[in-house]
């Protein structure tokens, strides 16, 4: 890479030459919040999305899931585990289900962040488990399909 | 093993970085005066020459100004210079050299730069010849290109151990009153045989600093080489095992606060507006600043400056990119390529007539490839902390020219040069996207803004959205034979890449007419050298061609490539060691095939057999046979480990890699949609070096890449019969 | 107050219980041998023991550790500072390149181990295919596995 490396070595000495050029830009808007050491202001709660829209979307949403996957409270487990309560639970935590090895040795813990990268892409989270179908794409999707996982469980 | 010396370097108080100190450090009468306060504690270390110290302790400590990102470039360097010297093996320690403009002038620079220009006397001593591969390897500390071994080492650390031996052996001499020829050394010991005397290079390291530098050292021979050689254990491995290796995210400075950063997914778009509402009141936030370019908030902890990032509300302005999609951006090299025709395009070489070797030719054979952009996804994102303040600043990263990174840092924080200190720390990979120097510019304008120490640390979506691509291409090929299936004609036209200009070329095939072309293709990526650069591109597009020709002429892949390589031993040799290797034409189970590729770059000549799976459900490389000769093999170890890593570099993005755009932007984000080669398919590798040339030496980083994809679709071939003409492999369907 | 328990030592950390163990880890308590690789679980860099079962620091908030024990990198070698077997092991392969994904690669063997002390190469590749390694030295991770396993002898690079 002889060229690419001449003209790396050619800015870098250009750029010595002209010593005392302009600097970067700073910001456009710089918003303190405070400052390093202060004490914060009294925290606020985010605000996000509605919670209802969102459940009602996730509801629509699960069934493509319930194909697999029952979130009833006690009911049986299908061609995958009852999702009731998965939030918190160990990966390969649902009695009687038959994970694959892959899942039971991943040692996950299924926070709504873990759910979400597992959903996006079953295979490429957990090589070897056996969840084949049902990865969702759309990452406002999948986060409605959790918030109502989140909420059955909740009531 | 010599303890490392990094942190007790640090710990001395010496700022860390490269070593711009060729000319200073070699020039005769001033050897090492103004650098040795910064390489030597002064009380019990001496300094050669640039390249090696001595302390009382016998220690030798080799100077190595290159960055360790992997590629054991601390390890073979430091068997160079020790095995010049004769030093004691278990009592070398490396470090990392500082990077001290102060010691080279401007005038130094131009000499460097322009070759034209008389070689400048200051430096002749120890580089006669080497000036240019010294300058461009050496002279501004880049680490890339495989060229530390192959110009620093052979050049540099080789003469200047041999200097080092020659200026203590001449300090010993005087002091016995021998003559300088009786003296021998070994295992860093001064030995004079016939008065019994002995003593250790400690004794003399003060009396040799003060010996003239010997204009022509005197070099071994291969036979005589002792550590070079040897399959040597890398000095980084120990404290990267145990977590306390430091690489450029773990930066630790008082007083230091975190920021997170988004830039526009489209590059080149600006901000036009940001809605901070939420974030402003989000736990743990210092500072939200609209950089322009990229949105920046500053919090007391990483995740907290994530999580408000998150809630901001951006709009970006308009740019030409915009609704520009991949396959707009393919159709636009066909447009450029079509446009071209038959004899238009910039002219890269050319040889014999072109016109009369098709004429003549009694089977034509065309092809097109295409290769998509890719992501350099080192494992650690890209980051860099930073502090400006009163004048000065200071930058912690990991950089692969730190030289670059420093003059990036003062020209984003609007000082001079010298009030710059550049922390280099290891590199998380660096596979060329660390030779680029924009998260050094950004993070120095959010320190600016701030005033207090900040680490910035871009997210893995970040990382794969706003990188530096390897380019995408399109190759097109047009191939003639003769009666007896000999290739007699090759013409080639592509879309232009980024460098080394000889990656297209083919002057290792002996083909009677052969024409280049390419043609520029504007866009509104940003790119970048990606390992092994646009030998990635064209090690494919060749060798998938050269695969097609030997099948239109009824040949065997091997047997064609033979006949191309006829008049070349050292290369047929390579070739023939990994046919050799993988049982080439013996039996193969039923949907399992092997192929072969051949490709020469940065010095080293690699072939490499791969056999395939395709019984399953995608396609499965199983084993990769690799022959290498980069002319001599300095750490056996070392340099199989890089051809492994090519290998699986190269394949990852041979099956996988595929960066899209849709409406400007980059489609994918983290490894869930980009996806890399795990364990459970990695091949079993087996490597035969070759010590070809000991004179001229190539490099290890980036040859073992360009072979494999073409390896192994040649061998998807060979099991299906179908050719993949497009990468990555998994966009094909082969049931 | 958090309370935690980190390679054997009491810590108490002053965090949102949502902020997920690396950083806890690397910023609050200072021990950055574990890696941040991709925020999402895919890479493994971050892979420290939760009571001695491998897990994702990057996607796991602090607050599931609570009353159980976070083993880090920098806390599986012996107290006299004996490197563990997988260390030692990854040593003599010579496995690491950058070395930026090892602690997550090493803390996923030694989890990996201590389950089962004799896999096969096909648990091996189950166990440790969720930990990336950019640099490529899948060969000789395994290798060091069955070294540390007492399966397979590595070969020994001179020192």
């Amino acid at each position: 890479m002889l060229k690419y490396i001449r003209a790396v070595a050619l800015s870098s000495m250009l750029a010595l030459t002209a010593c005392g050029a302009d600097p970067a830009p700073g910001p456009v808007e710089q918003i303190i919040v405070r400052e390093p050491g202060a004490a914060p202001a009294v925290a606020v709660a985010a605000t996000e999305a509605p919670a209802s829209t969102l459940i009602a979307d996730g509801k629509a949403a699960f069934a493509n899931c319930s194909a697999c996957h029952s979130l009833e409270q006690g009911a049986a487990n299908g061609v995958g585990p009852n999702l009731y309560g998965i939030v918190g639970k160990n990966a390969g935590g649902v009695a009687g289900f038959a994970y694959s090895d892959a899942l039971e040795a991943s040692g996950i813990v299924w926070t709504a962040a873990e759910l979400d990268s597992f959903i996006a892409d079953p295979a490429g989270k957990i090589p070897g488990t056996t969840m084949v179908a049902g990865a969702i794409a759309d990452p406002s999707k999948r986060q409605a399909v959790i918030a109502y996982i989140e909420s059955t469980t909740a009531n | 093993m010599g303890k490392w010396s990094r942190r007790a370097f640090i710990g001395a108080g010496v700022a860390a970085g490269g070593a711009l100190v060729v000319g200073i450090a070699v020039r005769p009468g001033n050897p090492i005066d103004g650098l040795s306060p910064l390489l030597t504690d002064g009380e019990n270390e001496q300094l050669l020459n640039a390249w090696v110290k001595v302390d009382t302790d016998n220690i030798v400590t080799a100077v190595i100004p290159h960055v360790e990102m992997g590629q054991g470039v601390y390890t073979a360097l430091a068997q160079m210079l020790a095995d010049e010297m004769d030093a004691d093996w278990s009592k070398v320690q490396i470090l990392e050299a500082p990077a001290d403009m102060q010691y080279v002038s401007d005038s130094i620079g131009r000499d460097f730069l322009f070759p034209n220009l008389q070689v400048p006397a200051l430096i002749e001593p120890t580089v006669a010849g080497g000036i240019l591969e010294l300058a461009q390897a050496m002279g501004l500390q880049f680490t890339g290109g495989s060229y530390s071994v192959r110009a620093t080492g052979q050049r540099a650390m080789r003469t200047a151990g041999a200097a080092a031996r020659e200026m203590l052996v001449a300090a010993a001499a005087s002091e016995w009153q021998v003559p300088a020829a009786e003296i021998t050394t070994a295992d860093s010991m001064i030995i004079h045989a016939e008065s019994g005397k002995s003593e250790p290079f400690a004794t003399f390291a003060r009396a040799a600093a003060e010996q003239s530098l010997p204009a022509k050292p005197k070099l071994k021979s291969p036979e005589n080489y002792k550590i070079m050689g040897q399959p040597k254990a890398r000095h980084d491995i120990p404290e990267k095992v145990d977590g306390s290796a430091v690489f450029g995210i773990d930066a630790d400075v008082p007083g230091m606060k975190y920021a997170a950063v988004k830039a526009p997914p489209v590059i080149g778009a600006t901000i036009e507006s940001m809605d901070a509402t939420t974030a402003k009141t989000m736990p743990g936030v210092l500072q939200i600043l609209n950089m322009g370019d990229f949105v920046a908030v500053v919090a007391d902890g990483y995740w907290q400056a994530q999580q408000a990032l998150g809630t901001i509300d951006t709009r970006y302005s308009k740019t030409e990119g915009d609704g520009l999609d991949q396959d707009a951006i393919f159709a636009r090299y066909a447009s450029h390529l079509d446009e071209a025709g038959e004899d238009g395009g910039d002219m890269q070489t050319e040889a014999g007539d072109i016109t009369k070797g098709f004429t003549e030719a009694a089977t034509k054979v065309e092809a097109e490839y295409k290769v998509p952009f890719l992501a350099h996804a080192t494992m650690e994102p890209m980051n860099c902390t930073a502090w400006v303040r009163d004048g000065k600043c200071d930058v912690w990263s990991g950089h692969q020219a730190p030289v670059n990174a420093r003059q990036a840092a003062a020209d984003a924080a609007g000082l001079p040069f010298e009030d710059v200190t550049y922390h280099n720390a290891y590199l998380g990979g660096g596979f060329g996207r660390r030779s680029d120097s924009d998260a050094i510019i950004m993070a120095t304008r959010i320190a600016k803004a701030t005033g207090y120490p900040v680490k910035m640390i871009w997210s893995r979506e970040e990382d794969t959205a706003q990188d530096h691509y390897r380019p995408s291409a399109t190759s097109r090929f047009r191939g003639g034979l003769d009666k007896d299936g000999k290739a007699v004609s090759w013409d080639n036209i592509h879309t232009h890449l980024f460098d080394p200009a000889d990656a297209p070329t083919i002057p290792h095939y002996n083909i009677a007419s052969h024409r280049i072309r390419k043609v520029d293709v504007s866009m509104h990526l940003r790119f970048g050298p990606w390992r092994s650069v646009d030998h990635s591109q064209h090690g494919f597009f060749i060798e998938s061609f050269v695969d097609e020709m030997a099948h239109a002429a009824g040949k065997d892949g091997y047997a064609f490539r033979r006949e191309l390589l006829a008049k070349s031993p050292r290369h047929l040799k390579v070739l023939d060691t990994a046919a050799k290797m993988s049982g080439w034409g013996s039996a193969l189970p039923e949907k399992h095939g092997r192929g072969i590729a051949f490709v020469p770059s940065f010095g080293s000549i690699v072939a490499q057999v791969a056999e395939v799976d395709m019984s399953g459900p995608k396609p499965r490389v199983t084993k990769v046979y690799v022959a290498a000769d980069p002319g001599f093999v300095v750490n056996p170890d070392g340099f199989t480990a890089q051809m492994e890593s090519g290998i699986v570099y190269g394949l990852t993005a041979a099956l996988y890699g595929d960066i899209t755009i849709k409406d400007g932007a980059v489609q994918q984000s983290n490894f869930h949609d980009y996806p890399m080669l795990r364990i459970d398919e990695m091949p079993e590798v087996e490597v035969t070096l070759i010590n070809g040339d000991h004179e001229r030496l190539g490099g290890g980083g980036e040859p073992g890449l360009p072979p494999i994809a073409p390896a192994v679709t040649n061998a998807i071939f060979a099991a299906t019969g179908t050719r993949v003409r497009e990468l990555p492999i998994a966009k094909h369907d082969f049931a | 107050m958090i309370k935690l328990n980190v390679n054997g030592q009491a810590r108490e950390v002053d965090a949102d219980p949502a902020t997920p163990i690396l950083w806890i880890v690397r910023e609050n308590l200072k021990m950055p041998g574990t890696k941040f690789g991709c925020g999402i679980a895919q890479c493994g860099a971050c892979t420290v023991h939760l009571d001695g079962k491998p897990i994702r620091s990057c996607s796991t908030p602090v607050s599931a550790a609570e009353g159980k024990t976070i083993t880090t990198i920098e806390g599986i070698a012996a107290e006299d500072g004996t490197l563990h077997k997988v260390q030692q092991a990854w040593i003599e392969a010579q496995v690491p390149q950058c070395g930026y994904c090892q602690s997550g690669q090493i803390m996923a063997a030694t989890a990996l181990l201590e389950k089962n002390p004799q896999p096969t190469d096909a648990q091996i590749d189950a166990a440790m295919a969720g930990n990336i390694c950019r640099c490529g030295m899948y060969g000789r991770i395994r290798k060091a596995i069955k070294a540390a396993a007492g399966i397979d002898t590595a070969a020994k690079v001179e020192a």
